[in-house]
């Protein structure tokens, strides 16, 4: 017996991998997404931590059976009706899709790294941030990165900052950042890499021994201070500011590059689902579920299930685990 | 007392238990968000008079807060309240407004 | 006309005689007061302007144009300017026309106060004259126009809107116990003189008045009681003058000639600003005008309530109150009376003491070396958090082949100005001399200023003697117009905020906006040029705290998104930052806009 469709909005990790489940259950799911691949943020991934697993082989894993998942690239939602059956799911190509259960997987963005303009991202020429390194590892192309030899990690970068409207800590980016200060160390074995941090927030198994290598192996050197400001010189260099704290002194160091840690924000598309759905949300402007502790990943009305990184900044492994728990939700509702 | 022919230098430990931290519950009193700082130092890195002096803010409150600000108060003193330590603060303290009050509760001793 | 009573005396004038006598000598006390606490030089001045004809047709003029016709309330919101000049302009022709009745018919009677007042009871008609009956006519038409503002005030309680007015000021307890009995005056008035309608005579108001209530009105018994609750109304509300909103009518007569001889606040409570206080109206107008009113919790701080605080002399109130304001100078700015709220802000924060004073003596080691050079650039401490601001301005230097040095391109001394918002003028006057020497020394010719807090400073503090002082605003605009810079217009819709220190403070409104049209098209803000509304990031307030400020922040960026822009321009770094937050549509300096003109093709 064939059983229902299940409607999954953004093709990312999670809502891969909560077809991939559906469909094993039995179930036809439609994955839609609104770029012309699937994929999300991963595609732009060079490495994952702690181990350093390459994202292409998680991506081709995910993607390599795909086989009775129904799915569609480039497409945008024009309007989702709900009726007493279900969803009814209209996008832009002049489809609709009908469904009794449908699952939000709308992920996250990058905090725009140019609206902290003191730290002159697209002002100076040797300031980039995580994703443009992870670009660089991928491709090896960049005509910001030229040999550097004193390099900069900036955490915090739109997260944790009042003024950037972002009060929460994206979860993430410490980890991220050790580990891309081990990966530029390892291809510019003579640079001295710096990261400018306020707390160190490394939290999952076997991260500290990713902590510890970075400091015994690659010899990355960890301050504790805030960078306040960045200027620069007629050579393109950059003087960062940040105060080493644990020292009490002030400092000024000259940079050949800077790297931006930004942060974790919700996607363009949180909002407007938000009011289209009314799904609530925090004040951090991520999905609300149902219950945070028991029900992560179920939204308030019924036949509405919201799961990975649209309801808060989230692991790869996370990720794929709420989304094979959401499954099991879905199937629980269906049935 | 035994002369031993030399003297034991004053103990570093900092008696937070014992010290009176009552000129920072009365900062608290006036600025409620004296609480906010985590000591992430941008006051200090971009403080215009600590091009000049050794101004730092984050070290002035943190030792308020431990009830041992005597040393660090004549640091103060040099502060031009340019309001760039207000921009920078991640945590939206009104630095100015807490470095006014400090000047209104705390003296140095002459 | 004759006299009804041959004594022209009768008890029921008692309640005004004492309420007139008491408001009187209140006013003459406090108006000895107030010259008293001037300062000798200050009462030379205004002595002297007195005595000055030029000077003394102003003083008429605007007295006549203020108090009486409220000319500038006519330009703001014709309904609130016909409300308040049909009630004063009303009563005073009223009074003015019972003078002119007394001396004309019985000028004896002249020297009691009371008699112009009550003359419709001391007074019969006995003739018909077209004398006596215009006068009738008169007294009866000025008597309608004041009831029309009176129905008008009291509808403004219900509706406030109506006039222009999202929100009306609180009234005290005197304020009201004021108003009622003004409110209370005119419609008894009609009452008394439609008893004596029938025996005095009377016009349109007054015998249709008599003729409707014919059984009451005729008895003669009613007469004097109708008369007696007249003057208590006038009595009570002359009582409560003083101590209510009212105090600003006998004000404004002293504070005029005050003004317009150049007086300066030199107290928050004493001479000039006693004066000012007096004379504010508690219109609240400055409520709606104040950016802190995003905010519902703000609205009991804004101006018309520090006032009432300053008159009470609670020091608690008016120190929070002062402390809390962004400094933006906008209730000023639409204020009838143009209270010095500015002045007498600065003043209440000057005299707050601190225990720990501030000494920049280390700055007399600093002599930093400069290239010489006519253009000295003077970036400012904001300007390191927004390096687009300076790199834009080096660039369009260096286009119109200027030959420029900057004074701070490893930070350099604050310019002084917020320490002085902070009341601390006196600790900001070792950083102002060294800025000084370090620009006299410097052989520039131009001062150029990015930031417009920095600038009104240097306007307004300090003496450069033969430099002069230019926002960037002002100086690209005079490049442009020279021809030494040239931009290529293109398509963009650029909404230029008014920086509250250089629109409000400085009075430069005109030039961003020419040299602006120049690379771009000016999509006009809601409110903007003196009306702008200040972004809320202000160093002006010293109190409020960063939650607080966001709510001021995005009514002022909506402010700014009134006729669609693609770019919010700001000509201060302060203001760039703060707007940065919260704009949906991307913020961008002066320069930065100016150098999208550098860009493109001709």
């Amino acid at each position: 017996m064939a059983k229902d469709n299940v409607v999954v909005i953004g093709g990312g990790p999670c809502g891969i991998e909560v077809s991939r489940n559906l469909r094993d259950m039995g179930y036809t799911p439609i994955l839609l997404e609104q770029q012309s691949e699937l994929g999300g943020h991963l595609r732009r991934w060079d490495r994952l931590f702690p181990e350093g697993v390459e994202a292409r082989k998680v991506l081709k894993e995910l993607t390599g059976d795909l086989k009775g998942v129904k799915w569609f690239t480039d497409v945008n939602i024009e309007s989702i009706q709900k009726s007493r059956k279900g969803y009814t799911v209209n996008v832009d190509t002049g489809m609709s899709f009908e469904t009794k259960a449908l699952v939000l997987t709308t992920g996250f963005k990058l905090f725009p790294a140019e609206n902290k303009q003191e730290y002159g991202y697209n002002i100076y020429e040797r300031v980039i941030t995580n994703a443009d390194l992870e670009q660089f590892f991928k491709t090896r192309k960049d005509s910001r990165i030229q040999n550097p030899k004193t390099i900069g990690f900036v955490h915090c970068v739109g997260s944790r900052d009042e003024k950037a409207c972002n009060r929460q800590c994206s979860k993430v980016c410490c980890a991220t950042a050790v580990k891309q200060a081990s990966e530029i160390k390892e291809l510019f074995p003579d640079a001295t890499v710096y990261c400018f941090y306020m707390d160190l927030r490394l939290f999952g198994r076997s991260y500290e021994d990713m902590y510890l290598n970075a400091q015994r192996k690659y010899g990355v050197r960890f301050i504790r201070g805030r960078v306040s400001e960045v200027s620069e010189d007629i050579d393109g260099k950059l003087y960062v500011k940040a105060e080493d704290t644990l020292l009490g002194k002030p400092m000024k160091i000259k940079m050949d590059l800077l790297v931006l840690m930004t942060g974790i924000l919700p996607g363009d598309s949180t909002q407007p689902f938000s009011e289209m759905l009314k799904i609530p949300t925090g004040e951090d402007g991520f999905f609300t579920p149902k219950d945070t502790i028991l029900e992560p990943c179920v939204a308030k009305e019924s036949g509405l299930f919201i799961a990975g990184a649209c309801t808060g900044p989230k692991t790869i492994p996370e990720t794929i685990s709420e989304a094979r728990a959401t499954a099991i939700q879905v199937h629980k509702y269906l049935s | 007392m035994i002369d031993f022919g030399y003297t034991l230098s004053k103990s570093g430990t900092l008696r937070i238990d014992t010290l009176d931290d009552s000129r920072f519950k009365a900062l608290h009193k006036l600025e409620p968000d004296a609480y906010k700082c985590i000591g992430c130092g941008s006051c200090t890195a971009s403080c215009s008079a600590g091009v000049f002096t050794e101004l730092s803010l984050r070290k002035i409150l943190l030792s308020m807060q431990r009830g041992d600000e005597k040393q660090y108060l004549n640091q103060l003193q040099s502060c031009m309240l340019c309001g760039k330590c207000m921009m920078v603060c991640p945590r939206g303290i009104n630095t100015r407004h807490l470095i006014l009050s400090i000047c209104k509760i705390c003296s140095i001793e002459k | 006309m004759r006299e009804r009573f041959l004594i022209g005396f009768d008890p029921f004038v008692l309640p005004f005689m004492i309420g007139m006598a008491f408001v009187l000598t209140y006013c003459i006390v406090g108006l000895i007061r107030v010259i008293l606490q001037l300062s000798k030089a200050d009462r030379r001045k205004l002595a002297a302007s007195l005595f000055k004809p030029a000077n003394a047709w102003r003083n008429l003029r605007d007295m006549f144009c203020d108090c009486l016709l409220h000319v500038k309330l006519w330009k703001r919101n014709p309904r609130l300017g016909y409300m308040h000049s049909a009630i004063a302009f009303g009563w005073f022709m009223i009074i003015v026309l019972g003078h002119i009745e007394t001396f004309i018919f019985v000028p004896k009677k002249a020297g009691l106060f009371y008699y112009p007042i009550f003359f419709r009871y001391f007074m019969q008609m006995d003739n018909y004259s077209l004398r006596g009956s215009f006068f009738f006519f008169a007294m009866d038409f000025f008597l309608l126009i004041i009831m029309s503002g009176i129905l008008l005030a009291m509808y403004k309680r219900i509706r406030s809107r109506f006039f222009g007015m999202r929100r009306t000021t609180r009234l005290s307890l005197t304020d009201r116990i004021g108003l009622y009995s003004l409110w209370a005056i005119f419609p008894l008035r009609w009452i008394a003189e439609g008893f004596t309608a029938g025996i005095a005579g009377g016009s349109f108001m007054t015998i249709p008045i008599n003729m409707l209530l014919k059984n009451i009105m005729s008895n003669p018994e009613n007469i004097t009681v109708a008369w007696w609750l007249y003057s208590i109304a006038l009595g009570t509300f002359m009582i409560a003058l003083p101590f209510s909103r009212y105090m600003h009518i006998p004000a404004e007569i002293l504070l005029i000639p005050m003004k317009n001889a150049g007086l300066k606040v030199y107290h928050p409570r004493k001479g000039f600003a006693l004066a000012q206080i007096y004379t504010c109206p508690s219109c609240g107008v400055c409520i709606d005008a104040c950016p802190m009113s995003a905010s519902r919790q703000n609205l009991k701080d804004t101006t018309v309530y520090l006032v009432r605080q300053i008159k009470r002399n609670n020091a608690r109130r008016m120190n929070a109150m002062t402390d809390k304001c962004l400094m933006c100078g906008k209730c000023q700015e639409v204020c009838q009376i143009a209270l010095q709220s500015y002045d007498i802000r600065m003043r209440i924060r000057e005299r707050a003491t601190y225990n720990l004073e501030l000494d920049h003596g280390y700055l007399d080691s600093y002599n930093p070396t400069l290239a010489k050079s006519k253009v000295l650039y003077y970036a400012g401490c904001m300007s390191s958090l927004t390096p687009v601001t300076g790199r834009s301005v080096r660039k369009l230097l260096d286009v119109a082949r200027i030959d420029w040095t900057q004074m701070d391109p490893e930070g350099g001394v604050c310019c002084g100005r917020p320490l002085i918002l902070a009341g601390r003028r006196k600790e900001a006057a070792r950083m102002i001399e060294k800025n000084t020497s370090i620009i006299e020394s410097s052989g520039a010719s131009i001062l150029l200023v990015s930031c417009a807090i920095c600038y009104r400073v240097f306007k307004e503090e300090y003496e450069l003697k033969g430099i002069r002082v230019m926002h960037y605003t002002e100086y690209f605009n005079e490049l442009m117009e020279e021809g030494r810079l040239k931009l290529n217009r293109g398509a963009l819709r650029y909404a230029y905020h008014d920086p509250c220190d250089l629109g409000r403070g400085c009075g430069i409104y005109e030039e961003p906006r020419e040299a602006l049209s120049r690379v771009g098209i000016i999509a006009p803000a809601e409110k903007e040029r003196a009306m702008s509304v200040c972004c809320g990031g202000s160093v002006g307030s010293l109190t409020l705290s960063q939650e607080d400020r966001i709510p001021i922040t995005q009514a002022s960026v909506q402010n700014m998104l009134y006729s669609k822009p693609d770019r919010i321009v700001t000509a201060c770094p302060l203001c760039h930052k703060t707007y940065a937050r919260y704009s949906p549509v991307p913020v961008v300096d002066f320069a930065e806009a100016l150098c999208d003109g550098l860009d493109r093709k001709g």
